[in-house]
């Protein structure tokens, strides 16, 4: 029973770590940015262009650099704010290809959500107002506060916490936050349910088209497997056009892999696939997180994206 | 069923009705609430598609790996602290500083020395086993009868006998009574991780259903980890009544 037992320890020990090898493990949080990835595999193209490639999930996109430097996955898409912090703090990792960039779409997805009882006229009506953003200097916060910024309003004096996606509407419904840094499928579904009304669309009026999530790998991982990362940008730019173009594949693959039903995928559109990177399309996200105080060191562009 | 037991159960069902009734009139929408019926039926679901029996797999398997290793590592300290004074007084400083870092604190570390996956799993739960067996093994040991001991010397056991033959069964109750403690241990720290990092088990699929937006999945995950975690404790006490009868019950006041 015991050498069973052990035999049994030994071969899930061994089958994990073997799949780890034999395929590219991406990882992604469970939003439509990867969607490029999901419909790569859905639809064979990785596999018609020699790469067999498998997606994890990961809970909170601040992981992913971890993740990668630990092997557990190959490449990772991390949004552009968790990417250049991590390479700030000194971890080496490198663009590899685009993922999605902020469209008038994906920008009118995004807004501040404020609860019944409190009305936004304009940016300087938040100061004292209790916020909620998904994470602390992560995407939304960061644009968020670059808004107040341009607006000639002092972020010291919101009062910002961290509250997840999934708990918005009930933290917005029992008065916990008086608004939430959100985007769809939680705005409409908080407006239909009647808990408040959209107070800001900061994203329309900063009208950026700067990179939301692109995949990263680590150097040392991209530079000895420069045949692999060519054959991914190849797979990636023709599943791009699918996730631009058709809509219902797009949401079947992003369904399948965020495992959100399928209406409600189907009823906000994919933030807009870009498979290509440019090294200065990451200048803007530079310039903000320094003025927001929240990167060390001098990024040097040409370096953050794999040639 | 006995009928008190029955009574017992009166409360929760009408809690659950009643929340239930609340849910259905309210016409309730939330991302973080489902009614009880909704959730039975995502468990089912769930377990007809095997999801939750493979994330029961997984963590289960790290949550006793885990517990073995820090079992015995606990186990093997505890009882050298116990003998030896000396020792103890040495390591003292050592085993107070490392004892209360909180184990899910070395997730960052773990994450990027070891990566996703059982390793680090068994790692962190080995971790957070050890402290309570060393801690109870070593005052077992220690309030082990002294005239157990007086044999041991008189008949001239050697350590190593001394230690099978007389500390460990003198002490075992008291060691089965810690070990009880780290399974209930080993079973929230292993969710922890998963929930935290660790893209597997049990502690996944409540984020991954948080995430979905399937309340009613991931209350599901909750209650059957709390299923996973009542049996695990009746399993350990029938277990342990079976294996040391009224000694058990020492081991349990002290």
């Amino acid at each position: 029973m015991k050498k069973a037992l052990a035999a049994l320890a030994v071969s899930m020990a061994l089958t994990g770590t073997a799949f780890a090898q034999a395929k590219i493990q991406v990882g992604c949080t469970a939003t439509s940015d990867c969607a490029s990835a999901m419909i790569a595999i859905d639809e064979g193209i990785f596999r018609k262009h020699g790469l067999e490639v498998e997606m994890t999930p990961i809970g909170i996109n601040s992981n992913i650099p971890a993740a990668i430097l630990s092997n557990s996955i190959q490449i990772g898409g991390p949004t552009s704010t968790v990417f250049l912090q991590a390479v700030d703090g000194g971890l080496d990792l490198v663009a590899i290809a685009g993922a999605t960039i902020m469209s008038p779409v994906s920008n009118g997805n995004i807004t501040a959500f404020v609860r019944n009882g409190i009305t936004i006229k304009e940016p300087k009506d938040f100061v004292g107002k209790k916020v909620g953003a998904p994470g602390l200097n992560a995407f939304l916060h960061v644009l968020f506060v670059k808004w107040l910024v341009e607006k000639g309003v002092d972020p010291k004096g919101v009062n910002f916490v961290e509250v997840t996606f999934p708990t918005m509407a009930d933290i917005i419904k029992s008065g916990g936050v008086d608004a939430v840094l959100t985007a769809e499928p939680f705005v409409t579904r908080m407006t239909n349910a009647g808990l408040g009304s959209v107070g800001a669309r900061y994203a329309v009026e900063l009208a950026r088209t700067d990179p939301i999530i692109f995949y990263a790998a680590s150097r040392e991982w991209a530079e000895k497997n420069a045949a692999a990362v060519k054959k991914f940008r190849d797979a990636l730019a023709e599943s791009a056009a699918i996730v631009n173009n058709d809509r219902e594949k797009a949401s079947n693959s992003i369904s399948k892999f965020t495992k959100q039903p399928i209406e409600l995928v189907k009823a906000t559109p994919p933030n807009r696939s870009e498979p290509a990177l440019k090294p200065e399309q990451l200048s803007w996200w530079i310039e903000v997180m320094s003025s927001q105080k929240m990167l060390q060191s001098k990024l040097d562009t040409s370096k953050l994206v794999l040639k | 069923m006995r009928a008190n037991s029955a009574k017992a159960l009166v409360l929760p069902l009408a809690v659950l009705v009643a929340f239930e009734v609340w849910a259905r009139a309210t016409h309730l929408q939330s991302d973080s609430l489902a009614p009880p019926s909704e959730i039975v039926m995502a468990l089912f679901g769930a377990f007809a598609d095997l999801s939750i029996l493979t994330a029961t797999r997984d963590t289960l398997f790290s949550a006793f790996a885990g517990l073995a290793i820090g079992t015995t590592i606990g186990l093997a300290f505890g009882i050298a602290f116990g003998i030896s004074d000396t020792l103890d007084r040495l390591m003292e400083v050592t085993v107070e500083a490392i004892r209360p870092i909180p184990s899910i604190a070395l997730l960052p570390i773990a994450l990027i020395a070891l990566g996703f996956g059982y390793r680090m799993e068994i790692v962190i739960v080995a971790f957070a086993c050890v402290w309570p067996v060393l801690i109870l093994s070593r005052a077992a040991v220690r309030s082990i009868e002294p005239r157990l001991m007086e044999v041991a010397r008189a008949l001239r056991l050697p350590s190593a006998q001394r230690v099978w033959k007389i500390i460990i069964p003198a002490a075992l109750p008291r060691i089965f009574v810690a070990f009880r403690l780290s399974a209930g241990i080993a079973l929230i720290v292993a969710v922890t991780v998963e929930i935290a990092i660790n893209p597997l088990g049990l502690g996944a699929g409540i984020m991954l259903a948080q995430q979905a937006l399937r309340p009613d999945l991931m209350l599901a995950y909750l209650v059957w980890i709390g299923v996973i975690g009542y049996a695990l404790n009746v399993l350990l006490v029938v277990a342990q009544n079976r294996l040391f009868g009224r000694a058990a019950l020492s081991g349990d006041g002290a």
